[in-house]
């Protein structure tokens, strides 16, 4: 079964909520092809790539929010939408992004020349990924004049041409408009008449209607969320109906195959198995993941408080901005077109970041001693988070030098918003340290803690991706040598990045109850849930009778984090990691060196680099222990180390090739990334 | 027959050379004609491989002086419970065109255009629902005498499974069996407690009044190409089976474009955004327990199910089978013909069971893939 999602514009947050309920539900059909135009395309990209979700949302967020501030909402001409989305993509698609999605991800694309449907899924490079991305997202006018090229062929919206492109029969389809695709919003309407637009059916409803505006016009953050919710639940209810949530147990269990057989196969639904039922019956009433809800409720905050969005509230400033639009919008087209036409470099970072200093200074002072050290705390979080937005532009304009001329003419209109910035950022802070005046302590404090996790997480990611995404079997080398620590110390290995004792704290242990460490540790909370969508791992492997087995696993255990389970639950589940007999230090020290030797020397003889393959190894005996939490494995296998590969190459000599029996390699259509490996040879 | 076929072509004729006495074709804006609908309906149907025969049924004063329904029908010779198909909203007896064969190759198959669609008669309607709703089912039962149908199996697809659940309420004795395929109307409108904003209540509010396809009559000429660009699915529903991509959503603009008489019967039974003013649902438990229901939707199909709860719970002690067709929408006959039909003809098997059980001794056994020679040569007249 493929995906597909259709464009939708700002509607977008309706997919993220999709994504979130299939990585949490049904993680085996996110590795099947996807599909998109336009938002649809971004939100197949990161389900793909498995983008962390919550990231995701703060930029559809951010891109939104962006949108609304000005006059004119996203038809402000100085109102960029196709750079905010390359920023985006720069920031979040790791490097061997186009790599991984070649073959798997389905962009369409409509021809400028003739207009016709054309749909990509293989890219040679990472700039390419972003081209054809960007091209999928382009709607002449709106988002630019030139629409970008690809191959040398100009291409723009998908949604022209085929706005939710199929690709066969089986395909689920998303779409955040009431109609008739597989996964929609069901409005409470009559549901008689629908109209069908480049492949997309919408209904002529009252909601769909609203819905339609909002394309362009992104709504209030309280909406998106709302569509973003509602996109979860849908999905869910999807899968419910069509009894695609299953326990891991029974998809574990029944994925054993004769090696002959065909592996594409159609995970069936066993009625009689209590365990699924009792984690539909689960899911029926769950919600979505704590990360994404809470940087919606962060953004429905900000645009809330403070003195200005509360001014801007009310019904006579709302007037008075839609009146005087007459008179504001004439300069910001004249300051637009000036930008657009790149006669100025924007140079938007830097001043920003100096204002923003100023202000914290001033009102340091002005506080007094009493709140000094708490609004340093806040100034302090504001600039981190400062510079980490303003990196993409600030490194783009310094390519391109200016003349004295031209920065004369780029500072003009840049002091008056520097001045509009300032005061604004004034005005905040002030009701800020109003409402803290009146508030208590420990709040402060506390979600200042919470925020910075999210940050360093976030930043963390981000680097290791881009770092280590190249050497990824080396990783996984070093994921074994954490595990017997008794083999390697940990503290053999010099490329690691994170040195702080928190870090190791959740390096893969195969401890078993590990929830209750991670109910008070914020960051071990969020590594959790976040990196809850690598749920899945299929290997082959030859057992005692020398018989090939083929078995996956499709983790949904995710769900062991205290968030999403309910300690009864957590109960039940460990009772079932106990049903076999299994002894961790005597399979380590038996097995553990064996198989990391012959790991390599497979890796070696089959020239292939697999992302999983020793994540499949721990997880053979981790199909005894179901509910290993994989944010463990995530958490280490990003971590770099060259030099322990190169130590290890000798020792795999030690037996010839020839004295290995055969071994096939059994690679699934669907592209698992995939290792064939034998347990005692 | 052909005599009943002709007439109604030369009465085309006659208007046509009325019409283009007073204003040139190219004048008018509306460009609807009837022989124009009438050829448009030969060549989808050349597609159907069973031989069928056309005419128009005079069911005399029924809602207008004089009302005529549009039916062809096949394989009227096979001794099987004979199938009625009612179509929806906006159709005609064309867009049947991918099940015809499979149903007519068991028994005889009728299909016509409802009172006020297509090529039939479109008089006034009543403006009540209740009332409105009664005619039409009036003139079902009208058509049914004219062509001596004891009993038959009845399909009704959108709002024609409306009339056809309504028909069955008024008429069980008929009704073998009640094949309803995405039918329209049958759940209750639920209350509105989702506020939008006003511009777009004001909207929905000023279109009321309107007739569902006015927007179809008021494109004029460019009917069509409208029909095309916002219900291309329609057209690629199709596209296998019919060569000439443009002949359906012509065919729809033809049906449409006339005066909106059925339409408007429609309108006076529909509520608020497409609901229906009697939902089918509160009366469902009035049908003669004997009556026995197939109901099937496409699984994107966008009807409320809880109507479906409903039915399943009131109907507990009379037959009463549900089928989903998996990635079918709306127009479950278009979009997946071979599941439909394989669903519908079961049905109909059902039907022609009860009807041996009650009649053994009667009725007599005919060879099922019975054709005769009168059918293959009206085909190849039309």
């Amino acid at each position: 079964m493929n995906l597909s999602f259709a464009g939708c514009g700002f509607l977008g947050i309706y997919h993220v909520g999709v994504a979130c309920c299939f990585r949490q539900y049904a993680p085996h059909l996110c590795l099947n092809k996807v599909s998109g135009a336009s938002a649809g395309a971004l939100a197949a990209c990161s389900l793909v790539l498995d983008l962390p979700l919550g990231e995701t949302t703060s930029d559809v967020l951010r891109v939104a929010i962006e949108a609304r501030k000005r006059s004119l909402g996203p038809f402000n001409p100085s109102f960029n939408i196709h750079n905010l989305l390359l920023e985006g993509l720069e920031k979040f698609l790791p490097d061997d992004a186009h790599v991984r999605v070649s073959g798997k991800l389905h962009v369409s694309l409509t021809r400028v020349r003739d207009g016709k449907n054309v749909i990509v899924s293989q890219f040679d490079s990472r700039e390419e990924l972003i081209q054809v991305l960007l091209a999928s997202a382009f709607i002449p006018i709106f988002s630019g004049i030139l629409p970008p090229k690809f191959k040398g062929v100009r291409y723009m919206d998908g949604g022209y041409s085929d706005n939710l492109p199929t690709l066969d029969e089986n395909t689920i389809t998303v779409s955040p408009f009431c109609g008739e695709s597989d996964i929609c919003p069901r409005d409470d309407s009559s549901q008689l008449f629908h109209i069908n637009i480049a492949n997309t059916s919408i209904e002529l409803s009252k909601h769909n209607i609203y819905r339609m505006v909002r394309i362009l016009f992104p709504p209030k953050p309280e909406v998106l969320s709302n569509m973003c919710k509602q996109g979860f639940d849908d999905a869910l209810r999807f899968l419910h109906r069509n009894n695609l949530i299953n326990c891991t147990r029974c998809l574990a269990v029944q994925s054993t195959f004769v090696v002959s057989e065909t592996l594409d196969e159609n995970l069936e639904y066993d009625p009689q198995c209590k365990e699924c039922r009792q984690h539909r019956q689960e899911a029926l009433v769950s919600n979505m993941p704590d990360t994404v809800l809470s940087i919606f409720q962060e953004a429905i905050d900000s645009a809330n408080k403070g003195l200005l969005n509360w001014l801007f509230k009310h019904r006579g400033m709302k007037l008075l901005s839609v009146l005087s639009l007459p008179y504001t919008l004439p300069a910001d087209i004249v300051y637009a077109t000036i930008t657009k036409l790149n006669l100025i470099p924007t140079v938007k970072a830097a001043p920003m970041i100096l204002s923003r200093n100023i202000t914290d200074f001033n009102i340091v002072a002005a506080v007094g001693t009493q709140f000094e050290t708490k609004s340093l705390q806040f100034s302090a979080l504001g600039n981190s988070l400062v510079p980490v937005n303003a990196l993409v532009p600030a490194h783009c304009t310094t390519c391109s030098p200016i003349t004295n001329n031209q920065r004369f003419m780029a500072t003009a209109p840049q002091i008056g918003n520097t001045f509009w910035d300032m005061s604004k950022y004034f005005m905040d802070q002030v009701s800020h340290v109003l409402n803290k005046l009146n508030n208590k302590r420990e709040q402060l404090s506390a979600k200042i803690t919470c925020q910075l996790a999210v940050t360093e997480y976030g930043g963390t990611d981000v680097e290791a991706c881009q770092d280590t995404l190249s050497t990824k079997n080396k990783m996984n080398l070093n994921f074994t040598l954490n595990l017997d620590d008794s083999d390697l110390p940990i503290s053999q290995s010099p490329g690691r990045k994170f040195t702080s004792s928190k870090l190791l704290q959740r390096r893969p242990s195969l401890t078993i109850n590990r929830t209750d460490t991670g109910e008070d540790d914020t960051f071990e909370h969020i590594l959790q849930v976040t990196s809850h969508h690598e749920t899945i791992m299929a290997y082959y492997y030859l057992d005692e009778n020398n018989k090939v087995k083929v078995t996956e696993i499709f983790d949904v255990t995710d769900s062991d984090s205290p968030i999403v389970q309910t300690s009864h639950e957590r109960e039940f589940n460990k009772n079932l990691e106990f049903d076999d007999d299994w002894d961790e230090s005597t399979w380590t020290t038996t097995h553990a060196l064996d198989d990391r030797m012959y790991l390599d020397e497979r890796r070696r003889s089959l020239g292939e680099t697999s992302e999983y393959s020793l994540e499949d190894l721990l997880d053979k005996d981790a199909s005894n222990l179901f509910s290993d939490p994989e944010s463990e494995w995530t958490g280490t296998y990003k971590i770099e180390e060259p030099e322990d590969d190169d130590d290890l190459i000798p020792t795999t000599d030690l037996r010839p090739e020839s004295e290995q029996p055969e071994q096939p390699i059994y690679v699934r259509a669907c592209t698992v990334p995939s290792f064939t490996f034998q347990n005692d040879s | 027959m052909f005599a009943v076929t002709d007439r109604g072509s030369s009465q085309t004729i006659a208007r046509q050379q009325v019409t283009s006495w007073f204003s040139p074709d190219w004048l008018t804006w509306n460009k609807y004609s009837e022989g124009m609908l009438r050829t448009l309906e030969k060549k989808i149907l050349q597609i159907v491989k069973t031989a069928y025969r056309g005419w128009y049924v005079d069911i005399g004063p029924v809602v207008g002086p004089a009302d005529k329904i549009w039916t062809i029908s096949f394989n009227t010779d096979s001794p099987n419970t004979p199938l009625v198909l009612l179509h929806g909203l906006g159709a005609g007896v064309a867009l049947w065109c991918l099940n015809l064969d499979a149903f007519a190759a068991s028994r005889p198959v009728y299909a016509f255009d409802l009172l006020g669609f297509g090529r039939s008669t479109r008089p006034q309607f009543s403006n009540d629902a209740t009332e409105a709703e009664q005619q039409m089912v009036k003139s079902i039962e009208e058509w049914r005498r004219e062509m001596k149908l004891e009993s038959f199996v009845l399909l009704g697809h959108s709002m024609g499974g409306f009339l056809a659940a309504a028909y069955a309420l008024s008429y069980p004795d008929h009704v073998k069996h009640l094949v309803l395929a995405d039918p329209w109307g049958f759940p209750e409108k639920p209350p509105e407690f989702k506020e939008l904003p006003l511009w777009i209540r004001t909207l929905s509010y000023m279109l009321q009044p309107f007739n569902p396809l006015t927007g179809i009559r008021v494109a004029g000429p460019l009917g069509p190409w409208i029909i095309n660009t916002l219900r291309s699915d329609i057209t690629k529903k199709y596209a296998a089976a019919l060569e000439q991509q443009e002949l359906i959503p012509q065919y729809i603009y033809q049906c449409n474009s006339q005066t909106p008489s059925g339409e408007s019967a429609f309108h006076a039974m529909m509520s608020g955004f497409g609901w229906a003013k009697n939902p089918m649902v509160k009366r469902i438990d009035q049908m003669r327990k004997d009556v026995p229901i197939t109901l099937l939707y496409g699984s994107r199909s966008w009807i409320d199910h809880s109507a479906t709860d409903i039915i399943k719970n009131k109907r507990i002690d009379s037959y009463f089978k549900l089928q989903v067709i998996t990635g079918a929408g709306h127009h479950v006959y278009a979009d997946k013909p071979e599941a439909f039909n394989q669903i519908v003809l079961e049905a109909c098997s059902h039907a022609d069971r009860s009807v041996k059980n009650k009649h053994l001794a009667l009725m007599p056994s005919h060879d099922e893939s019975e054709k005769t020679e009168s059918d293959a040569g009206s085909r190849s007249n039309q």
